[in-house]
């Protein structure tokens, strides 16, 4: 494979308290890949993604993006290209107009005005809430300040989006429209990484998946391999996927033939089944 | 607050249906004259639904400001009047406010305007003194024609001075205001806060209901004692949940660039040459009234 846009290696953090939240984490991320970061709560998921970010400074280990190792002179160009849309919007909104809001990223990586205003016009576009645009967050429903919150990311045009459990506190609707957001930045090339405690969401999205456990990372690979593996399931305390579950039923009880064509959706089980029976 | 939450789950919705729809609530809300708790956010409400919004705020700011001097200045009781008429006219007819919102806003102030006018219009003596007196058994209450004259002018040109800053505050987001006072040259510190301090409002707000629901819920506020108490807890708690919003917040932006300089987006809206002529007018009109009726 080529070189990985993002290379951190052995990266130990602890907070004040002196309670060590990352243990010696070391992965490679490539370009345009799509990643679930999964692990129980307090496992250092967010901790890794503010080190990621450059926010927090790693007590130790060592970062690095498209090959350059990130020190204090470079951060600016972590940050600028690793975006990071945290859980709760209302800790990220920070303008009083959804436009001024959007703007806030790109104005900080000082580009001139006409830019800045095309990439929010591009943003607020791209997440369909143009019509916002002169509004205050704070007359804004949940599921609304949650588009900001990624248009926010998007205007910044960073390679990298880190999502923080986007899902949670979102309806089902608004479950649903980040899904095609997140299609959508996939068609772009981006590269994602989504930390989640909805398995369903990480086994039918995710290529890979990270499991993170007490501040170390106890399994990376495909979702299929990884909530096939019992022991890495009662470890990080995670349910498996109920499609793999009816999967291997139906495959147990003789109803359709084994071909390691894992479905991860109901639609895919129905071509499945469709193919079985006609 | 409650009645403005309300509210603005209708302003979600765009266009005219949404604005169709404020207006409705507003008159739902607002059926009587007087201010009731939350009036602070339902002004700001106002200001984003106002259909003079799109005009240069700039131009609201300096207009609603030499207004207010001139009313002052002229110490005029028709231009007090004319100031009054004038600012109901865009509050109101331009800017489209519903009358009974914009009496109840206006509403705000009167209680401190009347206890301050009082002291002026009437005195106290142990003689009987004036043209009207009232014997109250320790001492006489007294006044007269003139000072009652000097009472209701007065009265008018506190409330000319009043709707002139109101007409600014229920056409102009405070984001705007902040944004003239920026190009005004008032220290970055100051319009820093500013900009934090008004985002913060909302989202405290949101935490203080949030909280005195949980605890209404659990009889938190079932007599007076425990009201006390529950009030105090609420407070203590605030700051903590503040102080913790405040990291997270700098987390947040740093994440995206903040390296101790708080610059915003600004929409730029172009001055309309007959505004300005009107105003102009307008000011001029003011003083010839003042000059004539000296």
């Amino acid at each position: 494979m080529s070189e990985p846009i993002l290379k951190i290696s052995d990266l130990h953090y602890s907070y004040g308290t002196g309670n060590p939240a990352l243990k010696g984490v070391s992965v490679d991320i490539y370009q345009g890949e799509k990643i679930a970061v999964i692990g129980s709560n307090g496992s250092g998921k967010s901790t890794f993604f503010l080190n990621a970010n450059g926010v927090l400074k790693a007590d130790h280990g060592e970062i690095s993006y498209q090959g350059t190792i990130i020190n204090k002179k470079n951060l600016k160009e972590l940050r600028k290209n690793i975006g990071i849309v945290f859980q709760d919007a209302d800790n990220q909104i920070i303008a009083s107009t959804v436009m001024a809001e959007v703007g806030f990223g790109p104005m900080n990586l000082k580009l001139p005005r006409e830019e800045v205003l095309r990439r929010v016009e591009e943003a607020l576009t791209t997440m369909n809430i143009l019509d916002f645009k002169d509004r205050p967050p704070h007359y804004l429903s949940g599921g609304e300040k949650k588009r900001v919150t990624i248009a926010d990311i998007i205007a910044m045009k960073s390679e990298v989006i880190i999502f923080d459990e986007p899902t949670a506190a979102l309806d089902p609707l608004n479950a649903q429209m980040l899904e095609e957001v997140l299609v959508k930045l996939g068609e772009e090339g981006k590269t994602m990484l989504i930390s989640t405690h909805d398995v369903d969401f990480a086994y039918r999205w995710a290529e890979r998946a990270i499991v993170f456990d007490q501040g170390k990372i106890i399994a990376d690979g495909t979702p299929l391999e990884i909530f096939k593996n019992a022991r890495i399931l009662a470890q990080a305390n995670l349910k498996r996927p109920a499609m793999l579950d009816v999967y291997e039923m139906l495959v147990d009880n003789k109803m359709i033939k084994e071909n390691n064509n894992y479905p991860t959706t109901p639609e895919d089980l129905k071509v499945l089944l469709e193919k079985q029976f006609h | 607050m409650e009645n403005s939450l309300g509210k603005s789950s209708s302003f979600i919705r765009s266009g005219e249906k949404a604005e169709h729809e404020a207006i409705h609530h507003q008159k739902i809300h607002h059926h009587r004259i007087g201010h009731k708790h939350g009036e602070g956010s339902a002004i700001d409400f106002y200001a984003y639904a106002s259909k003079i919004r799109c005009w240069n705020p700039t131009f609201k700011v300096v207009f609603s400001f030499l207004t207010l001097l001139l009313c002052i200045g002229l110490n005029n009781p028709f231009v007090s009047m004319a100031v009054i008429i004038g600012m109901a006219f865009l509050t109101v007819v331009k800017g489209g406010l519903p009358l009974s919102a914009y009496l109840s806003v206006l509403m705000i102030p009167l209680t401190f305007i009347l206890m301050g006018t009082i002291a002026i219009g009437v005195d106290f003596s142990s003689q009987p003194a004036g043209q009207f007196n009232l014997f109250l058994g320790f001492g006489y209450v007294f006044t007269s024609v003139g000072k009652l004259q000097e009472m209701a002018f007065l009265m008018l040109k506190v409330f000319g001075a009043i709707s002139a800053m109101i007409m600014m505050t229920l056409s102009t987001p405070s984001a705007e205001i902040i944004g003239v006072l920026r190009k005004a040259h008032v220290p970055k510190l100051i319009i820093e806060l500013m900009n934090l301090i008004y985002r913060y409002i909302f989202i405290l707000l949101d935490v203080f209901n949030n909280m005195r629901n949980s605890a209404d819920s659990r009889q938190g506020y079932g007599d007076f004692k425990t009201s006390c108490y529950t009030f105090g807890s609420v407070a203590s708690n605030m700051l903590v949940v503040s102080m913790k919003k405040a990291n997270a917040y700098y987390t947040a932006m740093e994440a995206r660039g903040y390296e101790g300089e708080l610059v915003f987006l600004e929409d730029e809206k172009k001055h309309q040459v007959s505004h300005l002529i009107i105003a102009v007018a307008f000011m001029l009109f003011l003083m010839l009234l003042g000059i004539m009726t000296h």
